[in-house]
Order: structure tokens, then C-alpha cells, then sequence
């Protein structure tokens, strides 16, 4: 019987870091889920998932794979496929014979093996490609080949290292959705690294987050988003908005005044600091109900606006469309809807803007 | 069980001639002298063989005659008499047995090297290169009374100094073919389910493949063309090629006798050479 994947305390220090790579990390995960382990570069991402792979040995800590621990298991015999950032097609076999390459060493005949393969060639909508070499398929081809030949190995565990980070964004989308088909049609259980949060929130049902080898939070994809555990979960995914208050009774009073928390959660009492996620912000004309707020800086991206504003002494951000028409100086007002609030612990510490690129990668 | 994936993005392929741009594109002037380069350096190859050609079935080749006046085969029933054939089974022995040891040790000494990194990585490099800044004559001249006294059979002794000059030539070769060898490749290999024989020998084996026949033949060259340490370190109990010429080119009227030996002497290198080419370039055609 399936019982997932299991990740107890494994920590990995390697010779000259000053840092470990994973320290204590532990993680569950069901049969037939989708996790993505989002973190920025350099937080032990691929560390964790080669030493799932059995390609790096822990320090300590477990793996464990429907109950079996995995520490004298060898990677050839994991159950695991893994899939590099780099396609890593064999470049001496075209590319039936790369698809059957789990099955021909396997020792099933040539003939089947290669039947096989053609049905996952099939799976990936690569179907008439089997006799061309790889080094003929482009980079998303290469791609989508890798991701046949790990499914063609049939996997208990297929482990993705961050697969589509180097594919333009029209690619990157069709593979997600591609991803998605295979997970329908074979349901896999999917271990991904990945530093792309738009890309973890696109495939993933769950979401684990890393920083210096820690896990920080692992929860659903919403949950992370709505609920982080803390500031730095909030930071890392983006979360520009920190008001610092006190909660009593479920309310967060801030200098923005009482706003009552979602009362579907047991908020601590105390010094805490509220968050809400810029895109939750609900941006009115002056004359309309809410908090009164002067727009201090307005910056395009695409067809959205990262507004600033300044509210009571609070900096807070807002994404807006199109509409309405802002200008820099503008006195606007906002709401912050109850279901979008959530407080963690402690008051936010000054901190400086989290670096993100404009795709919503996570630098630092 | 096809997946559906938007229209156009599976019919992307690279261009045929993708590796040609501008810088690359070749030029009218710059393609006739690439040709001119080419037929020149193919003269100045091929035109020493010429005489050579001549001499093998020239009976009598009288100064200032321009051809031979006489055509036979004396010169190769003379060089056959004078052991010829058993002088180039003792070369070919030689030379495949000395690339027989040296490659893998190479590809051994290369893998290490290229993988694995420690402060002693310096210092083997520069032992293993040391014989190439070695007068073979000072190494041989020491090394015979050594190989004497230690009771050493003369062919082994052989073997394991010209050994020792193939190995900077092997490890150098597999040094470089490792340098460019994604390891990845492996690991992925063993993440498909494949033991370490298998990753060996369905993934490592024929990446490194084309590197593994560079350093072979290098190896087969230096046991093949060895004079010196054959001479003095096998004392005469092994009679190769190169051996022979020199015997041959050392008396006098012999020039057929040479010409024929020389030809053998150049025929398994050329052969081996031609070969690896094709072979590369089959291998190259078979992935475009």
C-alpha cells in the first residue's frame, strides 16, 4: 500500500560551507500529491532532492518510501526518477532509445522496451520523434523527452529539479499544463524544486518552504499564501505589506486602526504583526468608504501597477490594474478585507524590500 | 493517452544550419586558401612516400636514373628474409599491449583527477607528466640496471617503462574528455534505475568513447615507434620494426630493404588513423 514519501530530520553539511545545506528538515508527503519546495538560491533546494535521490548521503535523517527507510537503498533501486534543470538526454541514442532506457537496462526486450517508450513519446506529444537524434529537438523537445524517459522508468517518486527554468514563459506555461495531463493520467507522486513562485502556485498543490536548509512552512498552496507561518514566509513569497500591532480577541490594532481577523483561526494574543498580500488590496476613489491613503510611488509592470501608498505612518503596497487612473500624490482610499488578513507573532523588524524580479522570482 | 499542449510548440526544431552565422559563414577568399592549406599540407605528406612507393619495387634504381630501371619484389622478399614479418607482429604485439595498459590506467588516473580534487592532485599530475620532461636515454639507462637486478623479464620490462611514457600521453587525453564530461549524465542514468556497471557501460563508455580511441592509439604509437627503450631494456630478445629500419638504414645498398620497412612501419598507424576518423565522423553523422 502507498503510504508517500517521508522526510525525517535530514541534515547535509558539505566540506568549506559555512552553512549546512539541510538542517533537521523534514517533510510528508501523500502518495499521488504534487509538492514544490520553493526557496531562494542557494537555500539547499537540490541538495534535498538529490539526498531523496540517494545521489548526495545525509548527515542525518531518514528517507523514507512507503514506510521503508532508504538509507542502504541505492538510487538505482529508489523507485525515484529525477529530472534535471538540463534535459540530460543521452546524446549517443536518439531519442525512443533515451525513452526506453529505464526499461532496456531493466533487461525487457528491445522490441517492447521500445513500444513502451512510444506510448510515453505519445504522453508527451513527441509522437514520430522516436528515431531523430536529440541533439535535432529543441530546448522545450529535450525537455519534454526527459520528462517521457522519467515517466517511462515508472516512478513511485518523480523528482523534478527545477525542469522548465531555463524555457521561455510560453514554453514554461505548456509544460505546466503538460504536467498537469501527466499527473491526471498517471498521478505520480511529484517532488519539485523550483525558485519561480508563480511556477510552485501553477503546479503544486502544496507548497514547502526553504531557507538555509530549514523548512519554514509547508502547508497548500493557498494556505501559504493566506497564512504564513511568519514574516520571512511572508517575505519570501513576496508579502510586502507588514502592519506591527497588538491582537486581543481576535482584532489586530494597528495605526490603521481595529481590523477584525478571519474567524476561521486561533490568533495568539499579543504583539503581533498583521499581513496582507498586495494583490488583496482594495484600491477606492477618495469618496469612497475605507482608509484614507496618499499614493507616494507608482510602478508599471505590464498590465498591473505596484502602487505605494502611505496610510496613518504605514507604508503598504497595492497591485492594481488598469483602473482607476493613479498619480503620484493622489489621496485614495483602501480596505483590507477580513478573509485576506492574517498576523503572525512578534513585531516586524525593520527590513528592507525583498528582491524579486518582475517574473515573481525570488532572488533573496 | 496523448496530451494536448497548444498548437505550434511541437513543431519546433533547430535550423539545419544553426551553427552558421555570421562570424562562422565561410567566404569565397577564405574557402580557396582553406583549399590551397589543405592540398598544400597533403603534398607535404604524401610526396616522401612517393620514393619510397618506388623504391619498395624497384629491383635496380640506378643514379641518376629517374625510375627504377628493374621492377620486382626483391626488396620485400630481402626484408622478409631478414624477419620483417616476425619484427611486426613483435611491433604490433607491442604497441597493443602497451595500449592495452595504458588507457585504462589513463582513464583511471584521468577520472580521478577530473572528479575527484584534493591537495595531492597537483603533485600526481606532475608525476605522471614527469617522463614526458625525461630524456627517455637518462630514465632507460637507470632503469635497465633496476629491471636487471630485480629479475624482471625483458618483454615485461619493455611493456612497463614505454608504459610509463604512454600514461602522460593517455591521462592527458581522458584529463581533457572528462574535463568536458557532464557527470549528470550519469546520475541521471542512475536515477533511471541503472547499476554502476550499467552506467559504465551504456552511458559512460560511449560519451567517452571517441577520447578512449585518442588515447589508445597514442599509446599504441608509443610502443609501436620505440626504439630505444626496446633496444636496451630488451636486449635484443625483441626484434620490432623500428629496431629492424635502423639495423637496415645503418648498412649500405639497402634502400629497398628500408623502403619496405619503413612502409610497414607507417602502415598500422595510417590505418588505425584512418579508422578513427571514420569512425568520428560516422559518429558525428549519425547525431545530426
Amino acid at each position: 500500500m502507498r503510504q508517500g514519501l517521508d522526510l525525517h530530520g535530514l541534515s547535509k553539511s558539505f566540506k568549506g560551507s559555512p552553512v549546512p545545506a539541510l538542517e533537521e528538515f523534514s517533510l510528508s508527503l501523500a502518495p499521488g500529491s504534487c509538492t514544490a519546495v520553493l526557496g531562494p538560491s542557494g537555500s539547499g533546494k537540490s541538495t534535498l532532492l538529490r539526498t531523496v535521490a540517494g545521489l548526495e548521503i545525509p548527515d542525518r535523517g531518514s528517507v523514507l518510501l512507503d514506510g521503508q527507510n532508504l538509507a542502504a537503498v541505492r538510487p538505482e533501486r529508489r523507485g525515484m526518477a529525477m529530472v534535471f534543470q538540463r534535459p540530460l538526454l543521452f546524446p549517443h541514442l536518439n531519442v525512443l532509445d533515451n525513452v526506453a532506457f529505464a526499461a532496456t537496462i531493466r533487461g525487457v526486450p528491445r522490441r517492447r522496451a521500445r513500444t513502451d517508450a512510444e506510448t510515453f513519446l505519445d504522453l508527451v506529444q513527441m509522437e514520430g520523434t522516436g528515431k531523430r537524434a536529440v541533439s535535432d529537438l529543441s530546448g522545450g523537445q529535450q525537455q519534454r523527452v526527459a520528462i517521457a524517459r522519467g515517466l517511462a522508468a515508472r516512478p513511485e517518486v518523480l523528482l523534478l529539479d527545477e525542469p522548465f527554468s531555463a524555457l521561455d514563459p510560453e514554453l514554461r506555461s505548456a509544460m505546466h499544463e503538460l504536467l498537469a495531463q501527466v499527473r491526471e493520467k498517471l498521478n505520480p507522486t511529484i517532488l519539485m524544486v523550483t525558485h519561480d513562485r508563480d511556477e510552485a502556485a501553477a503546479v503544486a498543490d502544496h507548497l514547502a518552504l526553504i531557507s538555509e536548509g530549514k523548512l519554514l512552512q509547508h502547508s497548500t498552496v493557498q494556505e501559504m499564501y493566506t497564512r504564513p507561518a511568519s514574516l520571512q514566509v511572508s517575505r519570501l513569497l513576496g508579502g510586502t505589506n507588514e502592519i506591527p500591532g497588538t491582537v486581543r480577541e481576535g482584532v489586530h490594532y494597528s495605526a490603521l486602526g481595529a481590523h477584525a481577523l478571519p474567524g476561521n483561526h486561533q490568533w495568539p494574543e499579543g504583539p503581533a504583526t498583521m499581513v496582507i498580500r498586495q494583490e488583496h488590496v482594495i484600491l477606492l476613489d477618495e469618496h469612497s468608504p475605507g482608509l484614507l491613503a496618499v499614493v507616494t510611488r507608482i510602478r508599471t509592470r505590464g498590465p498591473r501597477k505596484l502602487v505605494t501608498m502611505e496610510a496613518a505612518g504605514v507604508n503598504l503596497h497595492a497591485e492594481a490594474t488598469a483602473s482607476p487612473a493613479l498619480a503620484t500624490g493622489d489621496a485614495i482610499r483602501i480596505q483590507l478585507p477580513t478573509p485576506a488578513l492574517a498576523v503572525v507573532g512578534g513585531t516586524s523588524e525593520h527590513r528592507s524590500a525583498p528582491l524579486t524580479s518582475p517574473d515573481g522570482k525570488v532572488l533573496a | 493517452m496523448a496530451i494536448t499542449l497548444p498548437p505550434g510548440l511541437n513543431q519546433q526544431t533547430l535550423p539545419k544550419d544553426a551553427a552558421q552565422n555570421g562570424l562562422t559563414r565561410s567566404r569565397a577568399g577564405g574557402r580557396i586558401l582553406r583549399s590551397a592549406t589543405a592540398a598544400a599540407l597533403a603534398v607535404w605528406f604524401v610526396l616522401p612516400l612517393l620514393p619510397l612507393g618506388l623504391w619498395i619495387f624497384a629491383d635496380r634504381w640506378s643514379y641518376p636514373a629517374p625510375l627504377p630501371q628493374d621492377w620486382g619484389l626483391q626488396n620485400v622478399d630481402s626484408a622478409l628474409s631478414r624477419g620483417a614479418a616476425i619484427a611486426f607482429a613483435g611491433s604490433l604485439g607491442l604497441g597493443f599491449v602497451v595500449s592495452a595498459v595504458a588507457t585504462p590506467l589513463g582513464v583511471l588516473a584521468a577520472r580521478s583527477l577530473a572528479f575527484h580534487p584534493s591537495r595531492w592532485s597537483a603533485p600526481v599530475s606532475g608525476l605522471l607528466f614527469a617522463p614526458l620532461a625525461l630524456p627517455a636515454f637518462v630514465a632507460v639507462f637507470g632503469l635497465n640496471v633496476l629491471l636487471v637486478r630485480l629479475q624482471v623479464p625483458s618483454y615485461a620490462g619493455v611493456v612497463l617503462v614505454l608504459t610509463v611514457y604512454a600514461l602522460p600521453y593517455t591521462t592527458y587525453v581522458m584529463r581533457l574528455a572528462y574535463a568536458a564530461h557532464d557527470i549528470g549524465f550519469e546520475e541521471e542514468a542512475c536515477t533511471l534505475g541503472a547499476t554502476r556497471g550499467q552506467v559504465f557501460l551504456r552511458v559512460q563508455l560511449p560519451l567517452i568513447a571517441p577520447a578512449l580511441a585518442r588515447a589508445a592509439f597514442l599509446a599504441f604509437l608509443v610502443g609501436w615507434s620505440d626504439y630505444l627503450v626496446t633496444l636496451l631494456i630488451g636486449g635484443g630478445s625483441l626484434v620490432t620494426v623500428p629496431l629492424l629500419v635502423a639495423s637496415a638504414a645503418s648498412g649500405t645498398g639497402n634502400d629497398g630493404i628500408v623502403a619496405v620497412l619503413s612502409v610497414m612501419a607507417l602502415a598500422p598507424p595510417l590505418g588505425l588513423l584512418l579508422l578513427l576518423g571514420l569512425t568520428g565522423r560516422r559518429r558525428r553523422g549519425s547525431r545530426s
